[in-house]
Formats: C-alpha cells, structure tokens, sequence
C-alpha cells in the first residue's frame, strides 16, 4: 500500500513518474506554475506566500488608515460619516495585526527558521500550507464584510427580502480591535429564537468568526515551528547555538499556542451570546463584561510581543552582521526575550487600570508592568553593546535596524509613563497611547520587518534591492512615522480622546491633527515606494551573490535562490554563528555524508491543506450571513464544516508520499571563495 | 554615499524639530481639555507622577540614545576596515555590565514606582484628611438652602453624585438632594460642582461601557454596565470645564461630550433649589403653547421628563431646564456665541474656563437643527442635514416596535419644529 520512498532518486520532481496517494488520486508533485504554488509544502514558497499577502494587507490597512487621517485633518470634517470612520479603524486595527504585521512574521518564520537550524523543511510540511491557506481565507473573511459593506452602501441589496428586515445595517465590522462586550455583545433579554437585541450589526459576527479562523491559522503554525525547532535542529545545532531570530520564533510560537486559547474561548462565548442568546457578556442577564477584558487582553497583551519579538529577532541578526562581531551577551538576550514572553502574560490589566479593579490589582499590574521594562531595556543595552567596538556598516537593512531600536526605545519610554496607572488614567484611551503603540508597533515592528525584508531579499530571490531607492524610503518612512505620531503624544496629553471621528475647533487639536494627516501621508509614501521597490526587486532587481552582507548563520551558506532541498549535504555545528566562523577561519563547517546521488526525503505536495482551508471559507462566510438573515446559510455553515472535515480525511487518508530528490554535492565554498563572493 | 544619506535625512529633519519647537506655546498647554493645566487635587497628582515619568525616561533618553548616536559615528566602518581581520568572539557579552545595568534599570523603576503606589491609593477613594471639609454639613450654607436641599441623615457625608452613561449622553442624579432619575429630577450633561470640596461619584451605564473624563479634574474611570465603580473629584477653580466620554462606545462616540461647571458653594446651593423648581407654564395660545401640545402628540413626553408638565419620561434627558444649559446634544453643540466665548476667555487671559452667557439665537438654532436633523424626526421641508449625533435614539420606537408608532406621526413640519424650539426655550 506504501509508496514510500519507493522512488528511484531524481535529479528534479518534474522528472518523476506520476505517482498514485493512499486514495488513488494523482499527487500533485508535478506541477508548474500557479498550481503549484496552490498545493506547495515547500516552507520557502509558503514564506513568500505569507510575506506577499502580507504586504498586500498592509497596503490595505494602510489606505484604511489615510481614511481616518484624512477624516481628522481639520475639525468637524464630513470626509467620512462616522459610522464608516469606526469601520476603517476597527479594520485598520486589525488588518495590521493580523493580517499584516502577523503574516509577515510568519513569513520570515517559514522562511528562515529551517534554513537557520539546518533543515530541509518545517516538521509538518502540509499543515505548514494549511496555515497559509487557513490564514488567506480568515483575510478573506474578514474583508468580505467590506464588500457587503460597499454593497449596502451603494443600494444593491435593497432587493433582497432579508436585507429589508435587518434591524442594524452596519456590515464591516465597528466595534473596534478589542471588540469590547456589550458594545460587541447583546443586552436585553432573548426571544424565541434565541436572538438578542445587540447594539452592532453583521460586522461584528464577520469580525468573531474571521478572527477565529486566523487563530486557527496561527495555532497550527505555532505547533509546526515549535516541533521544527525542536526536533529538526542539524547536528552540534544546539539551542543555545540557535540564531537569535529562531530563539524568537520559539518564543513567539510559545505565546500563540498559550495566548490564543483565552480569545478563542472568548470569541466563542461572544458568539454564543450573538447567536444563540448565551449570556456570558450581557449584563443586564448577569453576564460579566469585564470578563470579556480578561479574556481579550490576556491574549492582547502577549499578542504585543507576537508582534514585536520577532522583529528584535531580526534585528538581532541585522545588527552583528554589519557591525561585523558577534550579538553581545546572546544567552542574556534570548533569556530576556523569554522573559518578556513570560511576563507578558502578567501585565494585561494594564489595558485596564480605568476599568475599575481597585488598589491592590492596579499596583500589581502597574508594577508588574514597569518591571517588564527590564528586559526589554537590557535588550536596547546589548544591542548597543554589539554595535560598540565593532565596524558599522551603513546598509538600508542597517539604518533600518538602527531605526527600529531608536523608535522602539522612544515608544518603550511613553510604556513607561503610563505603566504608572494614576498617570495612566489621563492617557488611556486618549491620542497618547495611538503615539505609543504605534512607535512601538509601526516604528518598531514595521521597521524591523522592513530590515528583515532589505536583509533578507537577496537571499530569497537572489536579487539585491537598489540601495538609493530603499534609502529614500527609508527615510520618508522614519520621517512621515514621527511627523504623524509625534504630536500625537501632545495630542493625547491636551485631552484628545481616540476613536473619535471628528473634533470641534477651539479645543486646540486642530495644527497637530493637520501636521499628523501630512505625516501619515509621507508615511504612505515612504512603505508604498519601499513595497514597489521590493516587488520590483523580486522580478527584475540586480542579481547578487549567495552572501552580499558577510552573513553570519546558515542560510546565507546555501546558493540563492536557495534550492527546494536547502542543504546538498546537512551540516553539522560547532558554534554559534557558524558561517562566519566558517569563513573566517575558526570552526570550518563540516557536512554529513547525506544527499548526492541517493538524494533527500521530499514530502509530496497535496492538494488537501487547501481543501480543508476552503472549509473554513464556506462556514467563514456563512456564519454572518446567517446572521443576515440570508435564507439557507446556516446549511453553507455546515457545508464548510464537511469540507474541513472531508478534507482532513482525505489528507490523512492520502498517506504522506514523498520522493527523493538528487542533491549536487559540491564542498561549501571555502574560506577565501566566500570571501571573494562578496 | 552614507554621508549624503544622513545629510538628505538632516535637512528633512531639522526643520521638522523646529516647527515642532516653535509652534509650542504655554497656550497649547491649556487648552480646554489639557492635562497639563491641572485644576484639582486629583489631576494634580496624576500630572506630578506623570512628568516624574518624564524626567526619568529624559534622563534614560540622554543616555541611552547618547550612546546609541556616539556608538553608531565612534564604531563606523572605516576605509581599509576591509583588510583587517574579521572580529571572531564567542558573544557571551560581559556579565558584569549586564548585571549592574539591571540593578540600574531596576532602580530607575522605583523612583517611578513610589509615586504611583501612593497615587493608587489616592485616587481610589476620598482621602480621609479632606473629608471633613467635604462634609455636607460643613460647607453647605444650610440657612440659605433650607432643610428641604438635604435630608438630616445626610449631613456628615460627603457630596455624591451618581453618573450614569448611556449612548451617547450622561445623566447626572443627586441623591442627597432628591435629584434623580426616578424623582424624574436628573441633570442631563452638564454636571454641576460646587468648588473646593471633594465630591464622590458613582459610575453606571445602562447600555454599553462609557468612561468619564474631565481632563482639568481627574483622569478617567470607565462607567461599566453590571459593576458600581467609584471615583473622586475635586475642583479648585470655578469654571466651565470640558469632559469627554473616553471609551468607544458606538456609532456617536465622538459626539459623547459633557461639561463641567464649578460654582462657589452658595451658587451650587442656589442652583439646586433651582433644579428643583416645575417648569412654568407657556402662556395661553403663544407659539411656546403650541409646541408643548406638540411635545405630547410627537411622542418626545414619552422619552423626555418636564417637571410640571409632563412626567412620564425617564429614557431620554430630564428637559426641564434644557434651556439654562450651555450645551445641548450631548454637549455637541455650544449655545454660546463663538465670538462672545472667545472674547470671555481672551479676557480671563486664555483660561477655557472662562465662559460667555447663553445666546439664545445660538440655543434656537441649535435646538432646530438637532431636533430637525434627528433619525427620522426630520422635519419635511428642512434641507437634509448629516445627522447632529449619527444613530441617535430619538427613533428608538424602531427598536422597542411600538405599535402605531411611526415615521409618519413623529415627523415635523417647519413651523411644529420652530413651535417646539420655542416651547424648549420657556424651559430655564
């Protein structure tokens, strides 16, 4: 019944025989072009996948945040009515967390992690393509609530019979990122069938069911990194030799797996509430809606360092290469990158200090939360410990770095202030805290993504992006960021409240909203050119050699763009940083005598991931149509559910395949070659 | 090439740092909402721990960033860097350094964490040293209020005032001197204080989560639906104040707006006799008649409560003196002059808590245009205006389905809109 390795090693996989699953179907291991890419297990194409959606939304949040700057540039502006005003921030929010800084994460996740520990792919190849999929179609969901939104809008749906009986026509989603209960949730009591009266419409059940099917995407990555980085390490890779970045996947996997329970278990409760007159969150039936604040910000607040833990991974690969010396005080660093995970998991009423809690659990938490300073301060310290005494090498990947920590540093100090909750408790919810994630998150995160980005690119399409042009995105990035959140910090302390969508004259907002709208638009700008000049790169930029930064782990031994094998031979470690120590004369790397003309395990492509993924687009879709009110689509939810369950049937039916593949087996380029490369 | 590129980077920058400076201005420091311009006890104190927070991460700021800059032009690649050999060490760091730096890190902290430790505690409740002058008895001129204003029972406690939050306006109840929701007695809005003496709130919604701010006074408590939450204020200075709802809650969030008035103890004492006056009766067969016949048959006695005339409204706004308020929809809109406002503040020398008398032209047109622009309330021939407050209640029949309720029966012609201003402005 096997076919397991029965193969013949080939030299490519276009080359095999069509080859037969465990259930008669042909494999699709063949294939070329955009079929391949849509059954794909290689971990590098579904980085690419994952960073090219991921900068897609990021435009999209983007162009939802121009919305919003451009609706609060003078007071009493009409731009937008308000109702759209608190659609676009609630998407913007969670467009970029979940669909942009999150993907783009997980981009550099699939990508790197198995290169930078010496494997040939992630512990669980299909499942990887599962969370793509699973991930695009959660996107899709989400953003489909804009398409019924435009469609309401625009009077399209005036002929439909369930449309004419909605109580509440607000399809994009308005109840904010946080999606606070009761606002999200219902209140009153049921009727007979089992409905509540609410207080938003259908965009609140595409957001619960959207955010739901991400974190199910999210979840099944976690557990695919965390079992890689384990188990699929190369030989002498111990953890304590692991890149700094893959220490961070490790980490931020970590959270996810313990941080998305709390909002799946909250997401199901307020879906219970909408649709099936639960009362967990509905006050005026005992139901706790502070409970819903737990539960949000205990994933909320790690889901913080999800964010920003890989992005001081990749700046901690970024900063030694072009200081050209090792990461000072690496056990402190991955130590402390633990530490911030761990505490961040006791810090989240500090999104909560006006709701409330009394003395003793506001101090608890307002210490808790300057104490998480800590780590995070020693990390600034050992990053300026690496850059001293080293030979700073100006490179639009560098400044981008030099940017992260300089903005991640400023947006750190303003954590500070209001880790101290009476302070806080003018700042909360006020112009201050949009100033202070945002240099945490936009001049932090995105700049140390965009880092990664420039760092990495050459390595994932073997073309270097031109450097003036990264520059002068570069620039208008960092400048356009602090033009539009700088003054946000006065903004917040002279009483202007967020998510407000406009603002009477005479209150003193109006210059700084102004300037903030003109730097938003720079800012736009600045990622616009810097994506363009990436996408461009990818198809027609300057070819370069494997190692053009003098880099300093694995990956950047291996040919770019690199094969779908990765490593001809697998290494074996000897210390940190081993290519570098490879090239530079103190450990030379040494190869086990695997790979060549007996060739290397390849899984099989499948189709099934994406089956099953389509699953959760179906009952994605027919969730809040149902909520609608659309005739027959609960029997759509159902559908997706058989799909899903079809699919994972099949796939654990269609048994794991798989081929061997020639490698060449050429020596790794000596010391003086490497050097020569550069 | 580096070179040019901090150049460029330079000459974007400069002139950005110095608009920044220059438009800065002890002005931009008070404006109406500033918490820089701390007008009591309470906002002082969240205001002192918060610029201890700014010294502190200046001087971490000088530091840090210092080093960063000096480590970044001292460390910078040098021609014939290239031909040296590569730096190869093990990157365990120097644990020395690490250790003291945390110990540092560490101290800095607590130098922030003493204050706000004392700060929890005292922004929790009403601290007992200055109960005794909060005390009803002690402050309030009881020969001028009479006995009527609070009951004996009451005497020893402090002020209390009861904030309820629903979409998307305030509702402010006295207990103490009988002014409340059920005695159909409640202050929409406009929440009045007297100066000088801590005063208690209690915080409920009766929908979703609102939050309470007035910037000048105290930083914010959230107004939670099923939870009693409390906080304390105290105002130094008599003034109009502004205040904000702080948490989103719904499609007017922004149009959540409340005002504050501080008044010296013996006006606030006059002014809760005058809370407790009957609206008067609009003379026979005036236009004022006219709209009170209206407020009944359009259905606004239904929501809205006017002592004396009509009492069975407790969902909507107490309107018995909506016309002695400064503000109306929420505080959305001003009745005051522009004009004659900006000249009372310039006069006050650019205190916002100087206020300009109702204009009652202003409060007309105002009172117009948000009855005319509401729901589905808007009057026929009124130009179609964006809503004053977008998804506001006074079409709440659609939800509630009463029967025989609908567009037809609560919409207004021009001259039953101006009828019904009028009627709204015999209410002082």
């Amino acid at each position: 019944m096997s076919h397991d390795h029965h193969h013949a090693p080939v030299a490519s996989r276009y080359d095999l025989a069509p080859e037969r699953s465990d259930i008669g179907l042909i494999r699709p291991d063949r294939f070329t072009g955009w079929r391949d890419w849509l059954t794909t297990v290689d971990h590098k194409k579904i980085g690419v996948l994952y960073g090219a959606f991921a900068m897609f939304f990021f435009l999209v949040g983007g162009v939802e945040a121009l919305g919003i700057r451009t609706q609060l540039s003078r007071p009493d502006n009409d731009f937008i009515t308000a109702r759209m005003y608190n659609q676009l921030f609630t998407m913007h929010g969670t467009t970029m967390i979940f669909l942009g800084v999150m993907p783009l994460s997980a981009a550099f996740f699939n990508f790197l992690v198995p290169l930078q520990i010496g494997a040939r792919d992630v512990a669980f190849p299909r499942l990887n393509a599962f969370s793509l999929w699973t991930f695009v179609f959660g996107a899709f969901v989400l953003n489909a609530s804009w398409l019924f939104e435009f469609a309401h809008l625009s009077g399209w749906l005036k002929s439909f019979g369930w449309y004419n009986a909605l109580v509440y026509t607000d399809f994009a989603p308005a109840n904010g990122w946080f999606s606070y209960a009761p606002l999200s949730g219902t209140f009153g009591q049921a009727d007979a069938a089992l409905r509540a009266p609410r207080f938003t419409g259908v965009g609140t059940d595409f957001w619960i069911i959207g955010i739901q099917i991400l974190g199910i995407a999210s979840l099944a990555a976690s557990f695919n990194f965390i079992c890689t980085i384990l188990n699929m390490r190369a030989k002498g890779m111990t953890m304590m030799r692991l890149p700094v970045f893959t220490w961070m996947t490790l980490v931020t996997s970590f959270l996810i797996i313990l941080a998305f329970p709390a909002i799946t278990v909250a997401l199901i409760q307020l879906m219970f509430d909408r649709q099936f007159g639960a009362n967990f969150f509905n006050p005026s039936a005992g139901g706790q809606p502070v409970l819903w604040q737990h539960l949000f910000w205990i994933f909320g607040h790690p889901e913080v360092y999800i964010l920003v833990l890989p992005a001081m991974g990749i700046v901690s690969e970024v900063l030694p290469t072009f200081s050209g010396k090792s990461l000072f005080g690496y056990p402190i660093i991955v130590f402390s990158g633990a530490v911030i995970g761990f505490l961040g998991f006791a810090v989240w009423s500090h999104h909560m200090f006006t709701t409330g809690l009394g003395p003793v659990p506001t101090a608890a938490f307002s210490l808790l939360t300057m104490a998480i300073a800590v780590p995070t301060g020693v990390k600034i310290f050992n990053w300026l410990g690496t850059i001293w005494g080293g030979r700073v090498r100006f490179t639009p990947p560098m400044v981008l770095s030099l940017g992260f920590i300089w903005m991640f540093m400023c947006g750190g100090f303003s954590g500070i202030m209001h880790s101290s909750a009476p302070a806080d408790s003018q700042q909360q919810d006020s112009y201050f805290v949009i100033a202070h994630f945002h240099y945490v998150l936009l001049g932090g995160v995105l700049l140390g993504l965009m880092s990664g980005l420039y760092f990495w690119f050459p390595k994932i399409f073997g073309r270097m992006p031109k450097a003036s042009v990264a520059y002068w995105a570069s620039g208008l990035v960092i400048l356009g960021f602090n033009l539009a959140f700088g003054p946000m910090h006065y903004l917040g302390l002279a009483g202007q409240p967020r998510r407000t969508h406009t603002y009477h004259a005479g209150f003193g907002w109006e210059t700084w909203n102004y300037v903030a709208t003109i730097g938003a638009f720079i800012l736009g700008i600045g990622v616009f050119i810097a994506f363009a000049n990436l996408v461009w790169t990818a198809f027609r930029g300057e070819k370069c050699s494997s190692d053009p930064w003098d880099g300093r782990t694995l990956e950047w031994s291996l040919p770019s763009p690199v094969p779908e094998y990765n490593f001809a031979r697998s290494p074996v470690i000897a210390c940190r940083d081993a290519f570098f120590a490879h090239k530079h004369g103190a450990h030379r790397l040494v190869y086990e005598q695997d790979g060549g003309e007996a060739g290397v395990h390849m899984p099989s492509q499948s189709w099934m991931p994406l089956l099953a993924s389509c699953g959760f687009l179906l009952a994605g879709l027919g969730m809040p149509m149902s909520a609608m009110g659309v005739p027959h689509a609960g029997w759509v939810v159902i559908a997706g559910l058989g799909v899903l369950f079809l699919g994972i049937w099949l796939w654990a039916l269609e048994g794991p395949g798989g081929y061997m593949l020639k490698t060449p087996v050429a020596p790794a380029p000596a010391p003086a070659e490497a050097a020569a490369s550069r | 090439m580096m070179s040019r590129f901090i150049a460029r980077v330079g000459l974007l920058v400069l002139p950005v740092i110095a608009l920044l400076t220059a438009g800065c201005s002890e002005a931009d420091l008070k404006v109406r909402q500033s918490t820089f311009d701390a007008k009591g006890p309470v906002a002082r104190m969240q205001y002192d721990i918060f610029m201890d927070s700014v010294y502190l991460v200046t001087v971490l700021f000088a530091i840090v960033g210092g080093l960063l800059v000096y480590a970044v032009i001292r460390f910078r690649a040098r021609p014939g860097d290239e031909n040296k050999p590569a730096i190869v060490e093990d990157g365990h760091g120097n644990p020395v350094t690490e250790i003291l730096l945390i110990v540092a890190s560490i101290g800095a902290l607590v130098f922030l964490a003493i204050p706000t430790l004392k700060g929890i505690w005292y922004q929790d409740d009403v601290p007992e040293d200055r109960v005794p002058a909060g005390r009803l008895s002690v402050w309030y001129p009881r020969v001028e209020g009479g006995v009527e204003n609070y009951a004996e029972a009451v005497k020893d406690q402090v002020l209390e005032i009861d904030v309820v939050g629903k979409q998307w306006w305030f509702r402010f109840e006295y207990p103490q001197f009988g002014l409340t929701n059920d005695g159909r007695r409640s202050v929409p809005n406009e929440l009045v204080i007297p100066k000088g003496v801590p005063v208690r709130i209690n915080l409920r919604s009766e929908d979703v989560i609102h939050s309470f701010w007035i910037p000048k006074v105290a930083g914010k408590v959230d107004l939670m639906p099923g939870r009693r939450n409390r906080m304390w204020i105290q105002a130094d200075e008599t003034g109009h104040y502004y205040g904000q709802c702080a948490e989103f809650c719904g499609d007017s969030h922004a149009y959540m707006l409340f005002r504050c008035e501080v008044l010296e103890p013996a006006d606030f004492a006059r002014w809760v006799r005058a809370q407790k006056q009957d609206a008067p009766e609009p003379p026979a067969g005036s236009k004022a008649a006219e709209g009170k016949a209206l407020f009944a048959a359009k259905t606004c006695a239904m929501c809205h409560n006017v002592s004396g005339h009509f009492g069975a409204g407790a969902f909507g706004p107490d309107l018995t003196h909506v016309a002695s308020r400064k503000s109306l929809a929420g505080a959305w809109l001003d009745n005051r002059n522009p004009e004659a406002q900006r000249a009372a503040e310039a006069a006050a020398g650019g205190n916002t808590e100087a206020s300009a008398p109702v204009d009652r032209a202003v409060q007309k047109a105002n009172l117009i245009r948000w009855i005319g622009s509401s729901g589905v309330l808007h009057a026929e021939a009124a130009e179609p205006t964006r809503d004053v407050k977008p998804g506001n209640r006074m079409h709440y029949y659609k939800m509630f389905n009463v029967a025989g309720l609908n567009e037809t029966k609560t919409k207004l012609t021009p001259s039953e809109l101006d009828a019904l201003a009028e009627y709204l402005l015999t209410l002082k």
